[in-house]
């Protein structure tokens, strides 16, 4: 096979090949790039894994004069109908509060002792993206599943144990404790372990699932009957849609609004990531169109070389492979710089994030990796068939 | 393959002409394995055609060719490779070498694929033909003649049940004809072999079964 190489290197332009090297450099480095961005983008945006930026968080505005004059600021069963049957709307679910009371008790030996009032609520257990093992509760049971809001970790990190020198806490390590929880009404008194299943930056609430929570209104409420909802949950197919606020509008209903804006961003950075990353194919596409006509070239030129080594009994596979193997060759030295090239930049454009989110978990290469493989895998194939056809045409010119 | 005929084989370019006399076109013809045959002609009478539709490479030709009774006109890609690999050497009027290399990689470029002769077989045949100083010599620097010593050898280099050789010594004297000769003649009986050799004139000195005009 050296001998092989040695005869059909002969012709190789250099500068021709850099020229494609070059240009499907830059064509995958924007490809890997757009979806990498795309990626580390969402991490930073989509911080809550419990809810989906799909959902929508919906209550009545309290006017100045709501809670004076008593006006009942809960939706009826009439006003939930309504949306629902809404076309933007694709699922709707009611908080539902506690009709109990709740203390809490936050004991870490020596560091923190905090105890205070709460509340609980609950949605539709649909509507929490937590795994159903993690998010269940066994009637009897003493522990219940709590999701907090991230505002409290932040209360307690950048305010309280600032202010009086205490140790920061992650949500690693609160995930770790247990929150002692008291429930008192209708005569019962009872303490139960709360488990902090995460914390929701989109959630202003106490969660936690629905099953206790209508147990626990049933045990510890008794007869009071089930108040209206006041806050409603809902999933939209299009967060960004203008539909949406203007509905929201005129029935004088709040939503949180900087959600939507977010959703909005989301929404043009995924059509520009789009736009970029079509461009890096038209010009992987243009820059491999530029590798299969030197290749092409190279083949005409070396044509009689390798006209007699078919016919002195080199079969057509084994004349391929010398420029099937340089193509595949230079896919993949694109393949890896292109990669490294990336790393590199997704280096520099994350220490950026880092400084605004220190927080920040940040999604592995994986996804970046299959895509590059893809391409590497797609064009190769197409390379090694458009060779052999090539070389093919030369055994049947004859005919 | 033991056996190879042409059935009223006629090349397109002379199906118009009616006054073709000869022993090969438009007859039956047979060539066995193990037997020497000459095939004698004048330019134009479609020499190099023949070769080029028994090797495979075209079939601008009306009748048919049959190796041991099968249309080689069916044959697939890989059946021609095998063909030309382990059955049929051919030394080409044109040689076929490739300038670039030198020539004992002309040769090692063929006996890489088959793997067929040992190294000091191929040695001693360049020394035979008297070119051992040509060994690291590139193929495009040595005259026709000593090229064509070089593509006997690498014809050679391989197994083969015929061995087609076309004008093999147009260009060489008649000593080395002679050694040529015997060099093709030892191959192919050890291999037992049948050869054909074409002339336009002067033609190498083998025990012929039998002549052909073309």
């Amino acid at each position: 096979m050296k001998l092989v190489w040695k005869l059909l290197r002969q012709h190789i332009s250099i500068p021709q090949f850099l020229g494609f090297f070059f240009a499907n450099l830059v064509g995958v480095v924007i490809i890997l790039l757009g979806v990498q961005f795309y990626n580390d983008y969402k991490a930073l945006d989509n911080e809550d894994s419990f809810m989906k930026a799909d959902y929508l968080i919906v209550n009545k505005k309290i006017g100045a004069l709501s809670g004076l004059t008593g006006k009942n600021n809960a939706f009826s069963g009439a006003e939930i109908e309504e949306l629902k049957n809404e076309d933007f709307v694709e699922r709707i679910g009611a908080f539902t509060p506690s009709s109990f009371n709740v203390k809490a008790r936050f004991d870490v030996e020596g560091f923190v002792n905090f105890s205070t009032e709460m509340f609980f609520e609950s949605v539709p257990d649909e509507f929490v993206d937590v795994k159903s093992d993690a998010w269940d509760y066994q009637e009897g049971s003493s522990e219940i599943p709590i999701i907090l809001p991230k505002n409290y970790l932040d209360l307690y990190n950048f305010g309280y144990a600032q202010g009086k020198g205490l140790p920061k806490l992650s949500e690693g390590i609160l995930g770790a404790m247990k929150l002692n929880v008291l429930i008192a009404g209708n005569g019962n008194n009872d303490s139960f372990d709360g488990r902090i299943v995460g914390f929701s930056s989109r959630l202003n609430t106490i969660l936690v699932p629905e099953k206790f929570m209508q147990w626990a209104n049933r045990q510890y409420a008794g007869g009071e009957t089930v108040k209206e909802p006041t806050r409603l949950i809902m999933e939209v197919n299009n967060p960004t849609d203008d539909r949406i606020t203007s509905y929201l509008q005129e029935r004088d209903y709040e939503t949180d609004e900087d959600k939507l804006d977010a959703s909005k961003t989301t929404f043009i950075l995924r059509v520009i990531v789009s736009i970029v990353m079509v461009v890096g194919v038209v010009i992987s596409i243009l820059s491999i169109y530029i590798l299969m006509l030197s290749v092409f070239l190279l083949v005409q030129k070396n044509s009689t070389k390798l006209e007699n080594l078919l016919l002195i009994g080199y079969s057509p596979a084994k004349v391929s492979f010398p420029y099937q193997a340089l193509t595949v060759g230079l896919n993949v030295l694109v393949f890896v710089l292109a990669v490294i090239v990336m790393l590199l930049v997704r280096g520099v454009y994350l220490e950026m994030f880092e400084n605004f989110f220190p927080d920040l978990q940040v999604p592995g290469i994986w996804q970046a990796l299959v895509v590059g493989m893809g391409l590497l895998v797609v064009v190769s194939i197409f390379n090694i068939i458009a060779v052999y056809g090539k070389v093919m045409s030369i055994w049947k010119r004859k005919d | 393959m033991n056996k190879i005929q042409l059935i009223h084989t006629l090349p397109n370019v002379f199906q118009s002409r009616t006054d073709i006399v000869s022993d090969i076109w438009k007859q039956d013809v047979t060539f066995e394995k193990g037997k020497r045959y000459l095939v004698e002609a004048n330019s134009g009478t479609g020499k190099s055609s023949l070769c080029s539709y028994i090797y495979g490479y075209r079939h601008d030709y009306q009748g048919q060719i049959l190796f041991d009774g099968e249309d080689i006109r069916r044959y697939a890609v890989a059946k021609w490779t095998d063909i030309r690999k382990n059955h049929f050497a051919l030394l080409w009027q044109e040689l076929r070498m490739f300038p670039e290399l030198t020539a004992w990689e002309n040769v090692e470029i063929k006996n890489k694929l088959t793997g067929y002769q040992t190294k000091e077989q191929i040695l001693e045949w360049f020394d035979m033909l008297g070119i051992t100083d040509k060994l690291n010599a590139k193929m495009g620097r040595m005259s026709f003649g000593q090229q064509q010593r070089v593509a006997l050898i690498r014809a050679l280099c391989q197994p083969f049940d015929f061995l087609f050789v076309d004008e093999p010594i147009s260009h060489l004297d008649d000593t080395n004809s002679a050694i040529m000769g015997r060099i093709m003649t030892a191959e192919a009986d050890k291999q037992g072999a049948g050869i054909i050799a074409t002339s336009i004139g002067k033609h190498i000195d083998l025990e012929y079964e039998r002549v052909f005009n073309l």
